[in-house]
């Protein structure tokens, strides 16, 4: 193994690493600029998928820390994109002092991201895990004015190095057991015999650290506090980019790595092993999710409400199961981080505007800013999953591919629970519609008219990821045939 | 007495519990941070004694290698972990983490 070839081939982390340390350095020279350590990052971005989509076809580095395949180069640059699509939303935010370190961990995030997705190893899973996490603290922490944004920083951290701990301890009983961290090897270990408690055991603490990351119930604790008060650029990437990294994740170690201890969550039949867990946390992340976000009155809250239901849908996925399961529950992960950053993108110029973002501070925005309120509509009905927009085709996806599997349609108690908590969920969608649409702004408001300049490039980002999200519901066959086609 | 698996494996797992324990009871971040910590290295103990007693030795040492990382990813989460408590007490005034009620709902 050269190093020229270890270059080509993790040539986009490079490049990561590289802008990353470049947009440090133009912002330790100069801690006002704003346009070029945005441009220079989002350049980066760019360069670094193009260099992405130039990999070949199939290699493995050491043992499988760096696998490339077309399911981990089509999600570095899902990854990569939804990076690059946060760094206008940084840019035009001002309360951010030192834009190029913010960007420099929004850059350093991205790397733990495309590490997740890169590799079939556990040891550079858990790095990947914790270069993420520990950058998303930071970012979660950045605004040193608001009293806000320390509270969910360290609240966040809390939760999420407890969760990292137990995925640890549960990753070393794991090599323990198996005597190996290669994900393909651990297959083989599983497979030869009974699986023994300790193993057990380590699934399932393993398992906790990545319920945490997609924020599953009863592991969601962290979710409303650090969507609420982090800035509104962090948000955005922890609900998007975090997040379909760890179902990518996920659905490798579950579908390949444990995947002789799939047990079954049928109704009538269930086996122990992980799929009855994973249907426990979609069932309470379904229920819980969708009730308590109808009492939420900050927008930030309940998008972190549907969030969890949301977590829950897309387990089904993996559920399931297979390649059927798997590919939709990447498609599903997929739109719903396009929606969200755009809904964050939304709530991020609604702030700014008016200094808040509960449902009051939205109420007149269809007359103030028709075209940011049409997206805003659309992003929501995405939500809610309504036709023919990409959140509806996503979840046919979802639920069908569970419907199917299992056998005797054992997942129907799973799907019929789904169906209700879309149903469940379109009132407080709808009800976000509703201030935006039907009520009148309060007279003489004092932070009104504050600002409407500097608004041109969020506005424009948003209308490109709503712009997305309806043709992918025109034409969802495009993106879900690249999926189909690079799950293995 | 010899030392056997058995015995490194309750130890950490008296030590992972102990940690879990006080993460979960004590109100004040630092003595969190410290639970946290002690996770961690119930985690490498594991490690370090599944590697000396597995019975074929790997070629490569995973366990030795896995627990190298750790530690020094453990030294940037207390760094992290630490700059945020400083972040909340220039706020607060405390590091109390039930007095951190700003963000309810």
């Amino acid at each position: 193994m050269s190093y020229l070839n270890l270059l080509k081939l993790g040539a986009p982390e490079a490049i990561v690493v590289l802008i990353a340390l470049a947009v440090l350095t133009i912002g330790l020279t100069n801690d006002r600029a704003r346009g070029l350590p945005g441009v220079v990052a989002a350049f980066g971005i760019l360069i670094a998928i193009w260099t992405t989509a130039r990999l070949p076809q199939q290699a493995s580095l050491f043992g499988g820390m760096l696998v490339i395949s077309p399911l981990n180069s089509l999600f570095k640059m899902i990854c990569l994109g939804l990076a690059f699509v946060t760094v206008p939303l940084a840019v035009s935010e001002k309360s951010l002092r030192n834009p190029g370190e913010y960007l420099a961990m929004l850059l350093l995030g991205t790397l733990g991201l495309l590490l997740l997705v890169g590799s079939e190893e556990l040891l550079m899973i858990f790095i990947g895990l914790e270069l993420l996490g520990l950058s998303l603290y930071v970012m979660a922490a950045f605004d040193k004015t608001d009293v806000r944004s320390a509270e969910a920083g360290l609240k966040y951290y809390l939760f999420g190095s407890t969760a990292s701990a137990f995925t640890l301890f549960g990753i070393s009983l794991v090599y323990g057991m198996s005597g190996t961290t290669s994900l393909a090897l651990i297959t083989l270990k599983l497979g030869m015999g009974p699986i023994q408690p300790l193993m057990a055991v380590g699934i399932v603490m393993t398992l906790i650290g990545f319920a945490f990351k997609i924020a599953a119930a009863p592991f969601h604790l962290w979710a409303p506090d650090a969507y609420q008060g982090a800035p509104v650029p962090s948000s955005a990437f922890i609900a998007s980019g975090s997040k379909v990294a760890a179902f990518v994740v996920l659905g490798k170690i579950v579908l390949i790595g444990f995947a002789p201890a799939h047990g079954n969550a049928g109704w009538h039949m269930m086996q122990p092993g992980w799929s009855p867990i994973l249907a426990a946390l979609a069932a309470f992340s379904i229920l819980l999710g969708n009730f308590v976000a109808l009492a939420q009155t900050n927008v930030r809250r309940l998008l972190a409400y549907s969030a969890v239901a949301h977590a829950g849908y897309t387990l089904l996925g993996l559920v399931a199961g297979g390649r059927d399961g798997f590919s939709a529950t990447l498609f599903y992960t997929t739109i719903y981080a396009i929606t969200l950053i755009g809904a964050f993108g939304v709530v991020g110029m609604v702030k700014r505007e008016t200094g808040g973002d509960d449902f009051q501070n939205f109420a007149g925005l269809a007359s103030r800013r028709p075209l940011a309120a049409g997206c805003m509509a659309i992003f929501m009905l995405s939500l809610a999953g309504l036709p023919p927009l990409a959140g509806f085709f996503g979840k046919f996806y979802l639920f069908s591919a569970a419907f199917r599997s299992g056998g005797n349609h054992g997942l129907l108690w799973l799907v019929v629970l789904a169906l209700f908590g879309s149903f469940v969920s379109l009132y407080y969608y709808l009800s976000v519609l509703k201030v935006i649409f039907v009520d009148q702004p309060p007279a003489a408001e004092p932070g009104q008219g504050r600002t409407a300049a500097g608004q041109f490039l969020p506005l424009a980002t948003i209308v490109i990821l709503a712009a997305a999200i309806l043709i992918l519901g025109v034409l969802p066959g495009t993106l879900a045939a690249v999926i189909t086609k690079s799950v293995p | 007495m010899i030392a056997t698996l058995q015995i490194f494996l309750i130890i950490s797992a008296a030590l992972f519990s102990i940690g879990l324990l006080a993460a979960l009871s004590r109100r004040h971040a630092i003595f969190i941070l410290i639970g946290i910590e002690m996770m961690l290295a119930a985690a490498n103990l594991n490690f370090i004694a599944f590697w000396q007693f597995s019975p074929v030795r790997a070629p490569q040492p995973v366990g030795v290698m896995f627990v190298i990382f750790t530690i020094a990813i453990a030294a940037a989460e207390a760094a992290v972990g630490l700059a945020m408590v400083i972040a909340v007490y220039r706020h607060f005034r405390t590091t109390n983490v039930d007095q951190l009620t700003r963000l309810k709902g």
